[in-house]
C-alpha cells in the first residue's frame, strides 16, 4: 500500500474517533508541552543571566568584562591563585605577546607587584608596603574602575594613578596634578605626577560604594617603575616578568574557548612553564565563575524538571499504545476484510504505525505550541528575554514520532497476525 | 490470460484434502475432499451447517492452508505458495462475495471497491476510473460517495460484488451471497452473478437454498466433510438481467 492512501486511512480513523484521538494526543501535549516550556524557561533564564554580564557593571550587571586573571600557584595548593600578584613572577613579555595574538583574545594586561617603604606627599611620608605596575589598558579594558578625576598615566613616564583610598591617606588630600616621592623597600626615590583617581570601588559595585573598606592602592607604568627582569627561555633577552595576568577576551561567549587556548598556552611552550619551578603550576580563574555557576545550577534544574516532565511523555506513550491496542481490536473485522481483499500483513502493520505516528507527531507539533506559549508567558510574567532554543522543535518533533513507533509497534504487529478467518468471523 | 476463454483447464483442482482441527480430539471438517472446477464453470456447494462448507471455501480462498492434500488455484499450488504469496494470489485471482457484505464501514462506495487494486499497487486515477465502471456494471453508479450504512442491503452487496471483480479476478467466491437479503433483492443479486457467469467468471457459490443453488451448472453436496454428491443441474436458472426470473 502506497503511503499517500495509507496516510489517508489512518487520517480516516483518528477523525472517526474525534474526542478519542483528542484525548491519546493530549497525553503527548503535556508531555511534549512541559519539556518544551521548562526548556525555553531555562534557556530565558540563562539567556538573561548573559544579557546580565554583558551589560557590565555600570549598567547593574553582575560582573565586568569577560576577562580572566592568569598566576601561578603551588600545584597541590587549593585556592589562593596567585591574587594581588602574591603569585611567582614568571610571566615574561614573551608570553604576552603570545598570549596577544591568541585568538579571541582582546588585550593582555600584566600586572606586577613593586614593594616600596614608604609614599610621601607635602613633606609626609605614609608607610606603604607595595604599589601595582601594569598598563594604561587595567583601567579600561579590565574593569579595575572609572576615574573620578584625571585619567591614565602613560608608559614610560614617571606617573601615578591613586584610588580615592590612597588620595585620602594623607593629611591633605591629593588631587589630580600634585607631585608624590615613591620611596622603593631599596630606598630609591622616584617622584611621579598624580595623573588620575580612581572611584572608590573597584570591579564589583555589588560591594557598594563603601571607599573606606578598601585599602589604598597606587598604580604606575611598568616602565619606570617596574623592575624584575628574567631571561626569556624563547628569546634569550631581559625582560620584565609579572606575577599575574588578566586575559580579555572579544566577549563573553569566547571566555570557555579563550581561557582553554590560554591554558593550553602555558602548559604546552610557554616560557612561564619553563621558568616555574616542578612544584607549580600555571592557573587560569575566569573572574565571572559565579555566572556560571549559576548557569551550570539553572541547567541543572531545567534537566531535573525535564526529566520529570519526560515521564509524563512516557505516560503519553503508553496512552497510545492502549489506544491502538483497543483499535485494532476494534478494527479486528475490518483486518479480516482487508486480508481477504489482498492486502498484505504488511500494510496492516503499516497501517497501524502510521496511525500511531500522526498521534505521536500530532502530539508533539501541538505539545511545542502549547510548550512555547506558556514558556512565552512565563518570561513574559517573570520580565525575562525570551529565548526559545529552536533545536527543541526538531527534537520533539523526533521524539514525538519516536513515541509513536514505540507505543504503536506491538499493536499494529498483533493486528498484522491475525488470521482473516477468525477475523472475518469476529463480531 | 483472459476470462473470457472458456477452455476445459481447471480452475480450482483440490486434491485428496483434508483439514484437521484439534478440538481436544481431531476433527476432520474436510477429508479427503477432491474436486475440479473447470474454467467458466458455475457450482454450487450444499450442505448443512458443520459439513465443512466454509472450511472448503476459505482453502479455495486461500485464507487457510489444507491440513494434507493440494490446492490448485489457476495451475498454481496454493500449499506450497508462501504467505505473501498466497495473499497475492488471493488479491489477484480471487473475488469474494460475503452473506454479511464485509464493507469497510468508514469508506464509501468507490473506497470500498478500489481497496484491493490499492492492495495490488494500480495507479490512483486508473482504480477510480475501473472503480466508476464497476459501480455502473452492477448498476448503482449513483450511490459512489454514500457510505455503507447509507446504502440499502442489496446495494450493499452490489457494492461488495464491484468490490470482488476490482482486479479482475478469475474465480468468484460467494459464500451465501443472498443470505441476507430479501427473496427479490436475493433475485437481483441471482441475475448479477449469472451476468458474470456469462462474462467468463469461474464462480463458486455457498448456499443451503435449493432454488439459490440451481442457478449452478453443477451442485456439490457435503455432508460431514466428505462429498455426498454431485448433481448436475438439467436446466440451471439463468435470469436475464431486469428481466426477472
Amino acid at each position: 500500500m502506497d503511503l499517500f492512501e495509507n496516510l489517508r486511512m489512518a487520517w480516516r480513523t483518528i477523525r472517526g474517533h474525534r474526542l478519542r484521538s483528542t484525548l491519546t494526543t493530549l497525553g503527548v501535549v503535556i508531555g511534549i508541552g512541559s519539556v518544551i516550556a521548562l526548556v525555553t524557561l531555562g534557556a530565558s533564564l540563562q539567556g538573561a543571566i548573559i544579557a546580565d554580564v554583558a551589560a557590565g557593571p555600570s549598567n547593574g550587571g553582575a560582573a565586568g568584562p569577560p576577562k580572566m586573571t592568569v598566576g601561578s600557584q603551588l600545584q597541590s595548593a587549593d585556592g589562593g591563585s596567585g591574587e594581588g600578584g602574591g603569585g611567582l613572577a614568571v610571566f615574561t613579555e614573551y608570553d604576552i605577546q603570545q598570549l596577544q595574538g591568541t585568538e579571541g583574545v582582546e588585550t593582555v594586561v600584566p600586572q606586577g607587584s613593586v614593594s616600596l617603604s614608604s609614599v610621601t606627599y607635602s613633606g609626609q611620608p605614609v608607610a606603604k608596603s607595595a604599589m601595582t605596575a601594569t598598563t594604561p589598558a587595567y583601567f579600561s579594558q579590565t574593569g579595575a574602575g572609572n576615574f573620578s578625576a584625571g585619567g591614565p598615566f602613560s608608559p614610560g613616564e614617571q606617573e601615578v594613578v591613586l584610588n580615592e583610598a590612597a588620595a585620602t591617606m594623607f593629611k591633605q588630600n591629593v588631587s589630580v596634578g600634585d607631585s608624590i616621592t615613591v620611596t622603593r623597600s631599596g630606598g630609591e626615590r622616584i617622584n611621579a605626577t598624580v595623573l588620575g583617581i580612581l572611584e572608590g570601588s573597584s570591579s564589583s559595585s555589588e560591594f557598594g560604594s563603601s571607599d573606606d573598606s578598601l585599602p589604598p592602592e597606587i598604580y604606575g607604568p611598568t616602565d619606570p617603575f617596574y623592575q624584575t627582569q628574567l631571561v626569556s627561555p624563547a628569546t634569550g633577552e631581559n625582560q620584565r616578568v609579572y606575577s599575574q595576568l588578566t586575559v580579555v577576551a572579544v566577549d563573553h561567549d569566547q571566555i570557555d574557548p579563550v581561557s582553554k587556548r590560554v591554558t593550553d598556552y602555558f602548559t604546552a611552550d610557554s616560557d612561564a612553564q619553563r621558568l616555574l619551578p616542578s612544584s607549580h603550576g600555571v592557573s587560569v580563574q575566569v573572574v565571572d565563575e559565579s555566572v556560571r555557576q549559576m548557569q551550570s545550577l539553572v541547567s541543572t534544574f531545567t534537566s531535573v524538571v525535564t526529566g520529570i516532565a519526560v515521564i509524563s511523555l512516557i505516560v503519553g506513550a503508553i496512552g497510545i499504545a492502549n489506544i491502538m491496542l483497543v483499535s485494532v481490536t476494534e478494527r479486528t473485522r475490518e483486518i479480516g476484510i482487508m486480508k481477504a481483499v489482498g492486502f498484505q500483513n504488511r500494510d496492516i502493520l503499516q497501517l497501524f504505525l502510521v496511525e500511531a505516528v500522526i498521534l505521536g507527531l500530532a502530539g508533539s507539533v501541538f505539545g511545542i505550541i502549547v510548550g512555547v506559549l506558556a514558556g512565552y508567558s512565563t518570561t513574559a510574567f517573570l520580565a525575562l528575554p525570551f529565548i526559545f532554543p529552536i533545536e527543541w522543535a526538531g527534537i520533539a518533533v523526533a521524539v514525538g514520532m519516536f513515541v509513536g513507533v514505540v507505543a504503536g509497534l506491538y499493536p499494529a504487529w498483533n493486528g498484522a497476525r491475525i488470521d482473516p478467518i477468525e477475523a472475518l468471523r469476529y463480531e | 490470460m483472459s476470462v473470457n476463454e472458456r477452455t476445459n483447464q481447471a480452475a480450482v483442482t483440490v486434491q485428496d484434502v483434508r483439514k484437521t482441527y484439534q478440538v481436544g480430539e481431531p476433527v476432520h471438517a474436510l477429508d479427503k475432499v477432491s474436486l475440479n472446477l473447470k474454467r467458466g464453470s458455475y457450482t454450487a456447494v450444499m450442505g448443512p451447517s458443520g459439513s465443512g462448507k466454509s472450511t472448503l471455501m476459505n482453502l479455495i480462498g486461500c485464507l487457510a492452508n489444507p491440513t494434507e492434500g493440494r490446492v490448485i488455484v489457476n495451475g498454481k499450488d496454493v500449499t506450497q505458495l508462501s504467505s505473501r504469496e498466497r495473499t497475492r494470489l488471493r488479491g489477484i485471482e480471487i473475488g469474494f462475495v460475503f452473506q454479511t457484505f464485509n464493507l469497510m464501514p468508514r469508506l464509501t462506495a468507490q473506497e470500498n471497491i478500489v481497496q484491493p487494486m490499492v492492495a495490488q499497487k494500480v495507479s490512483r486515477s486508473e482504480r477510480n476510473e475501473r472503480a466508476k465502471q464497476l459501480l455502473e456494471r452492477v448498476g448503482i453508479g449513483d450511490r459512489a460517495d454514500h457510505r455503507p450504512n447509507e446504502l440499502s442491503g442489496g446495494q450493499r452487496q452490489r457494492v461488495s460484488i464491484a468490490r470482488a471483480l476490482a482486479n479482475a479476478p478469475a474465480l468468484i467466491l460467494a459464500d451465501e451471497p443472498t443470505g441476507n437479503l430479501d427473496s427479490e433483492t436475493g433475485a437481483n443479486i441471482m441475475e448479477l452473478l449469472s451476468e458474470l457467469y456469462e462474462g467468463g467468471h469461474t464462480i463458486l457459490m455457498v448456499t443451503h437454498d435449493r432454488d439459490i443453488a440451481e442457478h449452478a451448472d453443477k451442485i456439490i453436496h457435503l455432508l460431514d466433510g466428505v462429498i455426498e454428491r454431485e448433481e448436475i443441474v438439467d436446466s440451471p436458472v439463468r435470469p436475464t438481467v431486469g428481466g426477472g426470473k
